[in-house]
Order: structure tokens, then sequence, then C-alpha cells
């Protein structure tokens, strides 16, 4: 049986009174390309500390390639990490930062002198090996980061919100760069980040993570498509929801009394709380009643020009609001701020998600 | 050029201008002036501090440059590059410890290192010497007790420089260099240590500065043939100033600025002192 590269069983990690991490099952397989993707404080960055091993986890084990390495000390594990920061050491040069993992190791000089220039070239920097870190943009230091921590060989890449400190611009450029790069090494990589659109774009898989736990595990489209928490919902895109109580099998009611007919799935009882979502992309506004699926009457009260799509923001009854986002192709009627409306979506395209207690 | 002409006028007619001037020239006078007058009174011709000088003479420098005067500035100087050494030495592991670690006892440990910044060094100077003195340690009173003392009062110097310096290195790089295959020890010595050379290089110069200047404590700990300059001079003053006292005062000073203009030199001591470090 083939071992994953990187396995975490019911890891924790506690600070005095709080739990940073309360718990988290992860495996990561060879060459893919996993995110942990939440809010601030959601415990990702403390995650990738306990695999990096900057500090034991209080409970739970880690693997590396099968093997258990909860009591190494971060120089045993052969991992590589990325820090947001870059941490690059500010009195070497970017090419003595990239040979520093290969001197500890060791390794004859005439080799390292060749991995070093292969590394520099690998992420474009041959040619600025002499500089120091100061002397590079932002977007050198995170390349030189990235070249010292592949020159490794690690078992594990590690990236802690790499490009949050780059703008809008560089940072489009190396999350392309990094993706292609991470494919085409093969390298098994773990990415923290709180930027759904990074998430979706690099990742083969996301975790994503809320309150120190995993939420919901899967390929990106799967978490985007089918979230299984309203917080998984509301985290990745946005997602009108209408919170209420099952009556029956095909309808909800709301704190407020309306019923909102809704496709709700079996192993839902009436009677329990739940959200009934929709995506603003896959709702439509029609002026009349629709024949079928999910349908809200109510009012346009704004309408926000986006160039390439129309936001209708709706006042439905029982007091709900809603979100309507159509592309602008030419051929959509539109509507004006007072219109009366129905916020219409197909069955298909609507979840009906459990309310946690 | 607009810019520069209104700025002119701007001082010429300025009340708060004059004053910084002002303020700028009695800083000088006072800080320059006594130095300059010590110089020159050394040069003298007679047997009088006058100045200006009577004439000119190397007569008072001769005598200065005597054992009488030189074996004492040795002794200073042995026994500030040992104080400098031993304080830096411990205020290493020291500033790790206070600065880095929460422990208990630690708020203990910082009063006992840092307090003696506070306490009068006459108080630590007596309490010194009665400690010697009841413990039976008398023989030791002289270089020994001298070094104990001034490492005592020194090391906190040592230990404040290094502490701040611990708190200028730049976040994770230490986790960088563990990543990396870096052990604990390797870190420090590839890592930490070229990063804060400059404070540790800067603190066993203020612990020496402070070492060489001191008479209050060493005044107590001194004895024949043991003396530090400064104790020396301040006895020869019983006699009145002479202008040997004069050159004997231009040599102690220079001394110390000359041996801290080399290690600017050799370590980059300016980097620490105008807080211009690379970072990344």
């Amino acid at each position: 049986m083939l071992e994953p590269a990187l396995r975490l069983v019911g890891i924790e990690k506690h600070y005095a009174a709080t739990v940073a991490v309360a718990g988290i099952d992860l495996e990561v397989n060879e060459g893919e390309f996993v995110t942990l993707l939440g809010p601030s404080g959601c415990g990702k960055t403390t995650t990738l500390g306990l695999i990096a091993g900057f500090f034991p986890p209080t409970a739970g084990a880690i693997y590396l390639e099968g093997k258990p390495v909860g009591d190494l000390p971060s120089f045993r594990r052969d991992i590589g990490v990325v820090f947001q920061d870059y941490a690059l050491f500010p009195h070497l040069s970017a090419a003595d930062n990239v040979a520093f993992g290969l001197r500890m190791r060791n390794l004859p000089q005439a080799e390292i002198a060749r991995r070093v220039a292969d590394a520099l070239e690998l992420v474009h920097l041959a040619g600025l090996g002499e500089r120091r870190p100061l002397q590079l943009s932002g977007g050198q230091r995170q390349r030189v980061a990235l070249a010292r921590a592949l020159v490794i060989n690690p078992t594990v890449l590690l990236l802690d919100e790499p490009l949050s400190n780059l703008d809008q611009k560089l940072r489009d450029e190396m999350r392309i760069e990094i993706a292609g790069l991470q494919r085409r090494l093969g390298i098994t990589t773990v990415f923290v980040t709180h930027d759904q659109g990074e998430a979706l774009v690099m990742s083969d898989r996301i975790a994503v993570m809320n309150a120190g736990r995993i939420e919901q595990i899967g390929e990106p489209a799967e978490i985007y498509e089918h979230p299984a928490t309203r917080f998984v919902a509301e985290f990745i895109g946005r997602m009108n929801f209408f919170s209420g109580q099952v009556t029956t099998a095909r309808e909800v009611r709301t704190a407020r009394g309306l019923v909102i007919a809704a496709p709700v799935p079996l192993g839902i009882a009436s009677g329990a709380e739940v959200h009934v979502a929709v995506r603003p992309e896959r709702s439509r506004l029609c002026r009349d009643k629709p024949d079928a699926g999910l349908a809200l009457k109510g009012t346009v009260r704004q309408v926000l020009y986006l160039g390439s799509t129309r936001e209708f923001h709706l006042d439905l009854e029982g007091g709900e609001r809603g979100l309507v986002e159509m592309p602008n192709d030419g051929s959509a009627v539109t509507f004006d701020a007072g219109a009366g409306v129905w916020l219409a979506a197909s069955f298909d395209h609507c979840l009906v998600l459990p309310a946690r207690s | 050029m607009r810019s520069t002409i209104l700025s002119a006028r701007w001082r010429a007619n300025s009340g708060p201008w004059a004053l910084l001037c002002s303020v700028v020239a009695f800083v000088y006078l006072f800080s320059l002036g006594p130095i300059l007058i010590t110089a020159a009174v050394s040069f003298n011709e007679t047997h009088r501090s006058s100045f200006p000088p009577h004439g000119f003479s190397f007569r008072w420098w001769e005598r200065a440059l005597a054992p009488e005067w030189i074996n004492p500035l040795l002794f200073s100087l042995k026994l500030g590059s040992l104080t400098a050494l031993f304080s830096t030495l411990l205020a290493l592991p020291l500033a790790f410890a206070l600065f880095r670690y929460r422990f208990r006892g630690r708020d203990a440990l910082v009063a006992l290192t840092l307090g003696p910044l506070m306490l009068p060094t006459l108080v630590t100077g007596v309490g010194l010497l009665q400690l010697f003195q009841y413990v039976g340690w008398r023989e030791y009173i002289g270089f020994t007790a001298l070094l104990v003392g001034h490492v005592v009062i020194c090391m906190p110097f040592a230990v404040r420089t290094v502490g701040v310096s611990l708190h200028t290195l730049p976040p994770n790089v230490e986790l960088a260099a563990g990543s990396l295959g870096a052990t604990r020890w390797r870190t420090l010595r590839y890592i930490v240590f070229p990063l804060i050379k400059s404070g540790v290089v800067a603190g066993a110069v203020f612990a020496f500065i402070h070492s060489f200047t001191d008479v209050n404590l060493s005044i107590f700990l001194a004895r024949p043939g043991e003396i530090p300059i400064t104790v020396k001079i301040l006895g020869f003053l019983e006699f009145g100033f002479a202008p040997t006292l004069a050159a004997v005062s231009v040599i102690t000073l220079l001394l110390p600025l000359i041996l801290v203009a080399i290690v600017e030199r050799v370590s980059g001591l300016g980097d620490f002192i105008y807080g211009d470090r690379d970072r990344a």
C-alpha cells in the first residue's frame, strides 16, 4: 500500500486557555497540492507550524511518508518552508541563503554550487545570486525564499501565505508560477491562505478550516458547488441564505412565517433548522412568478453595474434580503430600482444545509 | 533655489533657530571647552597650571609617561578589557534567557541583573568591600575584587544592548534555519550571532568605557600597586592640580576614544549605534 506523503491523525494544539487546533485529520498524497483555507485565527498557520515541527502538538500524530515524526525537531524533518515574511537571512547573499540548507547537510562545495545555480535558475533569479535580500524587490525575495525551500528537495513543501505581501499584479503572476512549478516538480505541497481565489486556482484539494477544525475537504469545484456547511458556503464565493424550519419534504418556513418551496434532502427530518442556499450567479430575476423551482417575491433595492455583470440587491417578502448576479451579455432584460420582481432558481442549484446548534 | 532663499530668510528672522544655535553653542562650550583647556594647560612651561599656558614644553608629558602614571593606565586597560570580556560572556546567555523566555523567577532575575544600573556605584563599592572583608577574602582586594565589582556594574549595559539586538532580529529567521536543517547550535552560530554581533560588540564597548571611567567603586577596592588610573588621578588631586595631571587626563581621555574608534572600524559598530541595519 502506498503511504500518503503526509498524514495528520487527531492533531491538537492548546495554548494555556485557548485551543488553536482542535483535532485535525488530513492525508496529503505524493505530489498533491492541498490548501488550508480559513479566516485568521482558524488554526491554519498553527497546523503548518506543527507539520514543520516548530512546536510539538498537544495530542495526535504526524507521519511523513509513513514514518512518525511527531517527536523529531524541525531540523530533522526534511521540510521546506516559505514564510509569509520570507524570513530571509539579511546578512547573507541570495545565493548563500539558498545554499544554507545544503551547507547544513554538509554536501560537497561543487554540488552545493551546482544546485544553488539550478535553484536560482528555476525561480528566474540567475545572475542575482550576489545581491543581499535588502537589494531585492518583494517579488525577488519571494523567489529566493522559494528557491531556498526547494533546493533541499524536501518531502513536503509548506507555504504560509507567501503571496500576501505582494501587490495584486505580482500576486496573480506568482500564483500561476508557484502552481506551475509545483506541478512540474511534483512536490507535495501544503499551502496556507485566507484568499479563496488563490485556493480555488492553485489547489488539487482545499481544506476549509474554522475554529481549529477542518469543516470540509475536497476539490475546488466540489467545495464551491457542494459546500457542506453554512460556514463553507459563506467563506467561498457569495451566497443567498434563507433560514427556517423544515415543515414538509418540499417546504421550509422562515422565522417570520414565509413558506419557501425547497428540495429538502431525505436525511433532514421535518422540524429541523436549515438554511436554504443559492448562489447569486445561479439565481435569476423574473417579472412573473416562475413555474417551478425556488421563487421569492420582492422589489429591487439597488442595481450595481460592474461591467461584465450586474448585481441586483433585493428586498424580498418576509423581510429577507437577496442578491442576484446576471451576466452583462447584452441579451438580459434589466430591472430598475423599485421594480417588482421574483428571485428564481432551479432546485438543482439550491442547497439545503442543516443549521448548527 | 527658491526654497533655500526662503529658509535662509526664515532662519535669519526665526527665534527658535537662534535658540537652537545658542543651545548647541553652550553644549560645545561645556563639553569641549574643559578638554581643550586641559590639553592646553598640559603644555605649560611653568609649575603653575595657568591658562592660557606660559611658554611651551613637553616636560609634563614626560612625567605623565613615567611608570608612576603608565602603570595605573595599563592596569585600567587590563581591568576594562577583562571586564568587557566577562560582562559580555555573561550577558549573552542572560539576555537570551531574560528577553526570549518566560519563566518563574524571571522578574527577580531581571531586577538582580539590571539593578546595579540604578544603585549608586559608591554603595555597591562599600558593600563589596565589606563582603570581601567579612568573608575573609581580604587578600583578593585589589585586582580580583575590582574585576568582580566592575563586572557587576558593567554587565547591565551589555545585557541591555544584547537584549535590544535580540529584539531587532527579524522574526522567523531562526525557524527558517531550523526548517533548513540547522540544529539549535548551528542556528545560533550562523544566523543569530552574525545578526546580533554589532549589539554584542557595542555592549562590550559600553562595559569597557564604564569600567575605564569608574572611580566610585574602584576607590574602595584598589590597593597599592593595583590602582586604576581614575583612582590614581583622584589621589594626586590632594596635592593640587598640576600640569602633569593635565597631560595624564588627556591620555586617559584619548585612549578609550582611540580604542572605540578601532573597534568601530573593525566591527561596524556604527550600524548598531545609528540603527541602520540591513533588514529583509
